[in-house]
């Protein structure tokens, strides 16, 4: 349990190295995964999955993943990017992931926040307030 | 039909509108009633989370890169990478009148099997008690209908009294005795069609308890026709400890709803013992650091916030609570009933010693206070029974010193006779809670002497037989004193007539 709970403690003093004006920088990120190699800490394992973590949700703060039913264009795209960065004020890019599952509409997550505007979704709603 | 249209109409308006935001997580681990999520950065501090499959949980731990919240409902399902999410809304309970005569869960789900419950107000299960400014200082009687509580120990409208003793010593038959005297007072006060009359409602929380024992405890809360003024609370043993944890606080709600609206409530929490321990598993599984016998540093808090919230509110009503604690071998000094002794405003000590002699209620009258005083007594109870617990206590020492030897002086030999008839007679049986007046009545004839000439063990007969010719022959004597409260000239020379006339029909 303390092993576990050094390990954090180490992966989120890493990733704290690993930003760059708040951002993760890929040069310090290698850096990082460089200094580990050479040191070897207790329990790298541990360390590296929860470095892995903190890294991944950083990462999903800048990415508007857009889920979608239908067909989107390349305009939505740049829209949506253009609105999420303008919301974060933090550069956000868009990126597609068909899902049949919504039946239609969009579904869009930046970091932990989920815009929901599909029909799955609505009728989801619907479903929970009947 | 236009406006049937129109209102299809507004809810694709609505299914139109703009995206919903929706701040999510995943489950990272879910263990005994608990989940530690990731993600969900932006929940508060006991927000209700939504998790798959219509199960709610709550949210107590805000850590810097996980929160840590407890499971209500159905949690069979769950796995790992689930994704919850924030609903902005804080846990409720349903409340109202249409929640008397009712068994509910922790949530406030109907558990009767009599149908939906059909309130229409919802309270935050968590609320900040009244402020100083609020409240009124207890001045207002809450007759339990036990003669040793009532003359000695009086319990007033607002007020918190601990009922705390071993396993098996009667803490609970005294709460179910309170309760069903309750409903007889509501009956009696809402029949006289009197204006200034005001019900107490009951509220009786089961935490912790073997259903069995919850089932009867309804059972005689019915048979003596108590459930129509009583609202049940229940969270079972086999609940999951979120569940027990908070049962107490739903049950607080639904109290401060008939307080804030101008009436009475009494509320029971049996027992916070067991309410302790749940909260202590939450607490250990989410890794809150521990403290004394394991439990969290803020299990003080968990108790002093619950009892806070009970009050006498000035221009509205009250919350009277009964909180029930079970010691280990009488041991008063342990952690939670030192913790709970503290907050109450008085307690009710139970012996295990006094039990087993049949001496039941099992009050210990040396040990037993009630901090609001003769200020929650009527003054007819104060003019027969003020000097009581004096005599007791006085008996119980000399008692004491008189197995060392039979050479005991004429005075000495008095006050033990009369001790000891005083013992006899307030032995009660359970579920028969007596009224106020009959208790009047029954403490005046002991204070004139007309249980003197009798064997110690016809007493409680003797008692039993004048209240009983009290209620077949003298009601309009017995009415006149629930109406007076007060023993005057007059009054005292009808009772004496009257039970002169009971002596002189009673036969020991």
């Amino acid at each position: 349990m303390a092993a576990n709970k050094k390990a954090q403690q180490l992966a989120r003093q890493l990733f704290k190295l690993s930003l760059v004006d708040g951002l993760v920088s890929a040069d310090r990120v290698s850096g990082v995964l460089g200094y580990l190699e050479k040191l070897q800490p207790a329990h790298p394992l541990a360390v590296l999955r929860a470095y892995q973590r903190f890294v991944t949700i950083e990462l999903a703060k800048s990415q508007a993943v857009v889920e979608h039913a239908g067909v989107v264009s390349d305009s939505i795209l740049q829209t949506i990017a253009a609105s999420m960065t303008k919301k974060y004020g933090r550069a956000i890019t868009a990126s597609t992931r068909a899902n049949p599952k919504l039946l239609a509409g969009l579904r869009v997550r930046v970091g932990d926040d989920v815009y929901e505007s599909s029909v799955s979704g609505q009728l989801g709603t619907l479903a929970a307030s009947v | 039909m236009s406006t049937v249209i129109e209102q299809i109409e507004q809810q694709i308006a609505k299914l139109q509108n703009k995206a919903v935001k929706k701040n999510t997580g995943t489950i990272r681990t879910v263990a005994d009633g608990v989940a530690r999520l990731d993600g969900l950065s932006e929940a508060m501090y006991n927000e209700m989370i939504q998790f798959p499959g219509g199960a709610m949980g709550i949210a107590l731990n805000l850590e810097e890169d996980e929160v840590g919240c407890i499971l209500l409902g159905d949690v069979s399902k769950l796995k790992e990478g689930d994704e919850v999410h924030t609903t902005g809304r804080l846990l409720s309970v349903p409340v109202g009148k249409a929640l008397l005569g009712r068994a509910v869960d922790a949530l406030g789900n109907p558990i009767d099997g009599k149908g939906p419950i059909a309130a229409t107000e919802f309270y935050p299960v968590e609320r900040i008690a009244p402020g100083i400014i609020a409240r009124k200082s207890v001045s207002q009687p809450l007759f339990t209908g036990i003669m040793a509580i009532d003359s000695m120990i009086p319990i007033g409208r607002g007020q918190r009294e601990l009922i705390i003793g071993d396993r098996g010593t009667g803490k609970t038959t005294i709460t179910i005795d309170t309760i069903i005297n309750q409903a007889k007072i509501n009956k009696v006060g809402l029949a006289s069609g009197d204006p200034k009359f005001r019900p107490v409602y009951s509220i009786y929380v089961a935490v912790g308890q073997k259903q069995s024992n919850i089932v009867r405890t309804i059972t005689s809360l019915e048979e003596a026709g108590a459930l129509e003024f009583t609202v049940i609370v229940a969270a079972a043993a086999a609940d999951n400890p979120a569940n027990q944890y908070i049962a107490p606080f739903s049950g607080a709600s639904i109290g401060e709803w008939f307080m804030e609206n101008g009436m009475d409530a009494l509320i029971v929490y049996d027992d916070l013992s067991k309410h302790a321990v749940a909260y202590r598993q939450i607490s250990l599984i989410l890794k809150r650091p521990s403290g004394r016998e394991a439990y969290p540093g803020d299990v003080f808090y968990l108790h002093s916030r619950l009892l806070e919230r009970s009050a006498r509110l000035d221009g509205k009503g009250s919350l009277t609570a009964l909180p029930i604690i079970e010691t280990q071998a009488g041991d008063l000094s342990a952690y939670i009933p030192t913790n709970v002794i503290s907050i109450t405003d008085g307690q009710i000590f139970l012996e295990t010693d006094l039990f087993n002699q049949g001496i039941r209620p099992a009050v210990s009258v040396g040990l037993s206070v009630s901090r609001v005083g003769s200020s929650a007594q009527i003054k007819a109870t104060k003019q027969v029974g003020g000097k009581l617990k004096g005599e007791l206590a006085q008996f119980r020492e000399l008692a004491a010193f008189a197995q060392f030897g039979s050479d005991l002086d004429a005075k000495t030999k008095a006050q033990l006779d009369r001790g000891s008839r005083i013992v006899e007679l307030f032995k009660q049986p359970a579920y028969n809670p007596v009224p106020i007046e009959q208790q009047v009545v029954t403490l005046w004839a002991m204070q004139k002497g007309y249980y003197d000439g009798l064997d110690l063990k016809k007493v409680t007969a003797a008692a039993v037989s004048l209240r009983g010719f009290f209620a077949t022959r003298k009601d309009a004597l017995l009415t006149k004193l629930r109406t007076k409260a007060a023993l005057d000239a007059e009054l005292e020379a009808e009772l004496k007539t009257a039970v002169d006339e009971w002596k002189a029909t009673f036969t020991a």
